[in-house]
């Protein structure tokens, strides 16, 4: 909505966007017309040109005058041309988001894929060749990042939960797909016509191989954009991840025995064991560089600069390496995202995870924006052979095999199942088995022959079919059936705490009955997690911190920073006396307090000194260097005083206003300073007769890599003070915390843009 | 008399906790049989200490309070039919509700829900109040995280879900609490057939 109105404000938006577009298509396709976007001959062009006219240039050097201006584009052909592709595909992203009817509508795959058949009619028309989805390319720098992407963010627990679905439907699910379409395929060409009757039953079945696969690419990008409920987002991705096993053994499987022309049963027996050879060993690759990665990131507290590029350079390295044994490419890189990503989270600091979330999403964002343009430059390029009984027949077939598939595989596994499956569930699942690149590319791959571009063309045509028009229908078809929508929940104290109770709970039902369930292995395995793995894992203190203190941490933190962050809208004041409107009201009663509101000259005055503040802070920036991070103060030694003193302040503030603390009926506590005697400049509790919350202090002293820690500010007590206090002195005081407050406010924001804050001088008392 | 014949399940029995509870017939059994495994004792009914013997039991956080989730007011002493009716609230929920008897099925997410309160609640008042909250989260935690952090904890969890002001959480505003949770999914057992 914002957007919507952003772009009536400056009408100038789109109709830019749409000439910078045109104009960029324009030059593309002039620039790839003059030469062939192949390999080989870009490195001798741009190897030979550049000498060819430096010696030019010197010989001539006597003859003609100096040349101040030269044009030398074979020199830098290729990255131009690279990044002039991804800038396109990029603007054309931005550009549907500003048109937000059609993006409602059509799914931004379509989009693209429209886009690149625009695109590769372009290019075509002006001249015949055209750049096509290289399948190297696309296995090695296209597809990488998604699954990474999406193996790091992979929910586990609801993975884990329902693992035996999802394997089910992988495995065997694929496996019916496969041999009823090749099979049924194999069928029709020997009833049809002349031309069919040369296809053999192995080519079928590679060819059922290949287009039974359910892509994660299409997957993603369509169930992104629909928001269904969990469980049914993580059967369909689940099941895209887990069966490229099965394709890629099946496929290597019929692609050596289309040669040999026949298969015997040892053949077979030997592709069972294949199967688990590239499914276990790709695991196995991908657990073993996710260990060595989080062992790596427990060393990095030194360099933080270069914490992510570990991350992705072991993960890509345990794709790459998987690759080299033909195994399982994709499930390395989930497992070897999965296994990393506890240890790496507690190990690497706040920025540095959220560059590696950033990142991870850029570059996949970008691939699959790239993936579905090169998708339609290519089916403009290929050669194709149009059999109509083909090609109608596969799509027919796809569709048939994968709902009886779904519905028989329901049958079976709803007997096992805890929470059934509905008849809704089942139908979304069928509907989302979208193909996508990968079968284009697997396709791509088969040996030249007549009936290559034949296959390529029916699997381009069910590629088109399930994104285009699968894609664009399962919106309204979800909002009719009114299947469940993801639950939009911020994370809650309360569930974490309910649900790890549950899982005792369970854990302890189970060993009563003596049945060794789901809950008991989890117990085991996070029990061994925690004597043995972390310690070796995870660097300081943090190895022993439960799992409930790092959910509660996390938790308090981005609460600061969403406070901050609305605060420097200028919104603070209101958000901040609306917020402690809300939690003091029902206690108001309770305790008989009075809350003084903010007055509007007061507001102002608050905000004009945040935006004076803010300033200063800006003015105070230390002097460049390209490999410092800006002093993060929640690592640095020295001015680790200083921001615990502001901080503990900072908390007392907040807590005021965020938290309805409990109602202590206790006497006030002794005042405990636990600070380390150098420490001792903290003088807050000299100057006026509030009592110290002793909590917030002892805190700090307890935890040194505590920063990490932080934002424990919706805890404590300073309510004691004011029950104790009469009430003009209150308003004073309050005021007076106000204006503190928000100065603690834009430090803690300063803090978040890390720039060493503002050097108080006054006294915070 | 401890002979073997009497602790023997009669069929009468097995129909009645069938009602009572849901279970199916081989499920009854099994259970039984494990029932019988577990009472060294063989009189019939298990004490505390057998419970306690179980080995996993013992380093579970929340062992005590499950053993005293299955012994009714002030017993000391659990029978199958206890045993089952505990253990009927771990079901995993059918749609199609065959129990026409009982009005609320044990292993309705109600239930279940009121059976976790319960384990929370051990002054039954009806409130989880602050200190049972600190109680059990210092179970779940451990012993090197310090009061101060885990009154913060148990504060914000509160603030959280109180609603009506009464510093603790009642029955309701847990149930409203847990409502994103897939209750029945997270209290089920499958327990085979």
């Amino acid at each position: 909505m914002a957007e919507l109105r952003a772009a009536r404000r400056s009408s100038t938006g789109p109709p830019l966007t749409g000439i910078i577009c045109v104009l960029l298509l324009v030059f593309v396709s002039v620039a790839s017309a003059s030469r062939v976007v192949g390999n080989e001959t870009w490195r001798n062009a741009a190897g030979e040109t550049p000498e060819d006219s430096h010696h030019q240039t010197n010989s001539t050097v006597h003859k003609k005058a100096f040349p101040v201006l030269s044009l030398n584009y074979d020199h830098v052909r290729k990255p131009f041309e690279i990044a002039l592709w991804i800038l396109l595909a990029l603007l054309m992203k931005l550009g549907f988001h500003i048109i937000p009817r059609v993006s409602n509508v059509v799914p931004e795959s379509c989009l693209l894929i429209g886009v690149g058949l625009l695109v590769g009619g372009v290019i075509k028309f002006i001249q015949d060749e055209t750049p096509v989805l290289d399948t190297k390319l696309f296995f090695l720098y296209l597809l990488p990042p998604i699954i990474l992407d999406a193996g790091f963010f992979l929910p586990i627990r609801a993975f884990t939960e329902n693992m035996g679905t999802i394997l089910v439907f992988a495995v065997v699910g694929t496996l019916w797909n496969t041999f009823f379409i090749g099979g049924m395929i194999y069928g029709v060409c020997q009833i049809e016509g002349a031309q069919l009757v040369r296809v053999d039953l192995l080519s079928c079945l590679l060819f059922g191989t290949i287009v039974s696969a359910v892509d994660p690419v299409a997957v993603l990008a369509v169930f992104e954009e629909i928001h269904i409920n969990e469980l049914l987002y993580i059967l369909v991705f689940g099941e895209s991840l887990l069966n490229d096993a099965v394709t890629v053994v099946l496929y290597h499987l019929f692609e050596e025995f289309s040669h040999a022309g026949t298969v015997t049963v040892t053949d077979a027996f030997l592709g069972v064991i294949c199967f688990f050879v590239v499914s276990l060993g790709g695991i196995l690759v991908g657990a073993i560089y996710g260990f060595l990665g989080a062992f790596t990131s427990r060393f990095t507290s030194h360099t933080r600069v270069i914490e992510p590029l570990f991350v992705f350079l072991y993960s890509y390295m345990a794709y790459l390496s998987a690759e080299v044994f033909h195994l399982s490419g994709i499930m390395s890189l989930i497992a070897c995202g999965v296994t990393m990503r506890p240890y790496v989270e507690a190990n690497v600091s706040h920025k540095s995870y959220t560059t590696i979330k950033y990142f991870m999403k850029m570059w996949s964002s970008v691939s699959e924006t790239l993936i579905f343009i090169f998708l339609g430059v290519s089916t403009v390029a290929g050669r194709h052979t149009w059999n109509w009984t083909f090609v109608i027949v596969t799509v027919v077939l796809c569709l048939v095999s994968r709902v009886l598939g779904v519905i028989g595989l329901t049958f079976i596994i709803n007997k096992f199942r805890i929470v059934k499956l509905t008849k809704k569930d089942q139908f979304i699942l069928a509907y989302g088995g979208l193909r996508g690149a990968i079968a284009f590319s697997l396709g791509f791959l088969l040996t030249e022959n007549e009936t290559k571009s034949m296959f390529l063309t029916a699997i381009i045509t069910v590629i088109f079919f399930t994104v285009i028009v699968q894609g664009m229908t399962i919106r309204p078809l979800v909002e009719l059936l009114a299947v469940k929508k993801k639950k939009d929940s911020k994370g809650s104290i309360n569930e974490e705490i309910h649900t790890q109770f549950l899982d005792h709970l369970l854990t302890g039902i189970e060993d009563i009955c003596g049945h060794y369930g789901h809950h008991h292995w989890k117990d085991k395995l996070s029990r061994f997690n925690k004597t043995y793995v972390k310690k070796w894992l995870i660097a300081g203190e943090r190895s022993t911190e439960p799992q409930l203190i790092s959910f509660y941490n996390k938790m308090e933190m981005k609460q600061a920073i969403m406070l901050v962050e609305s605060g420097s809208a200028a919104k603070l004041p209101t958000l901040v006396s609306s917020v402690s409107m809300q939690n003091i009201q029902p206690r108001q009663s309770a305790r008989g307090r009075a809350i003084p509101s903010i007055s509007k000259s007061r507001e102002q005055e608050i905000r004009k000194i945040l935006r004076g503040n803010l300033q200063n802070t800006r003015q105070r920036l230390r002097s460049y260097s390209r490999h410092d991070l800006f002093i993060d103060p929640f690592e640095d030694n020295v001015s680790e005083v200083r921001f615990r003193k502001q901080r503990v302040e900072m908390e007392r503030r907040m807590s005021h206003y965020i938290t309805v603390p409990a109602n202590r009926q206790e006497t006030p506590p002794v005042r405990k300073v636990c600070f380390e005697p150098e420490h001792r400049v903290y003088t807050y509790d000299d100057s006026e007769p509030r009592p110290n919350p002793p909590d917030a202090v002892s805190l700090l002293s307890e935890s040194p890599p505590g920063p990490k820690q932080s934002g424990k500010l919706g805890a404590k007590v300073p309510d004691q003070e004011q029950q104790e206090q009469q009430e003009e002195q209150e308003e004073q005081e309050e005021q007076e915390e106000q204006e503190e407050q928000e100065e603690q406010d834009q430090l803690k924001l300063s803090r978040c843009l890390s720039d060493p804050g503002p050097n108080k001088e006054e006294d915070l008392s | 008399m401890g002979s073997r014949a009497s602790t023997l399940l009669r069929e009468e029995e097995i129909e009645e906790i069938k009602k009572e509870t849901g279970f199916s017939h081989s499920q009854i059994t099994r259970l039984y049989s494990r029932f019988t495994s577990l009472d060294k004792g063989e009189n019939g009914t298990l004490s505390r200490e057998d419970f306690q013997r179980i080995p996993e039991l013992a380093i579970n956080p929340l062992g005590d309070r499950i053993i005293n989730a299955f012994f009714p007011e002030a017993e000391d002493q659990v029978n199958f039919r206890g045993f089952m009716r505990t253990l009927a609230h771990f079901r995993p929920i059918e749609d199609n509700s065959k129990n026409v008897a009982v009005s609320e099925p044990l292993n309705s997410r109600t239930n279940k829900l009121l059976f976790a309160f319960r384990l929370y609640d051990l002054d039954r008042d009806d409130k989880i109040s602050r200190d049972e909250l600190l109680q059990v989260l210092r179970m779940m935690v451990g012993v090197n995280i310090s009061d101060e952090q885990l009154g913060s904890i148990a504060d914000r969890t509160i603030q959280e879900a109180d609603t009506n002001g009464d510093n603790s959480i009642s029955f309701s505003e847990f149930i409203k609490v847990l409502e994103k949770v897939d209750v029945e999914q997270k209290m089920s057992i499958r327990f085979l057939h």
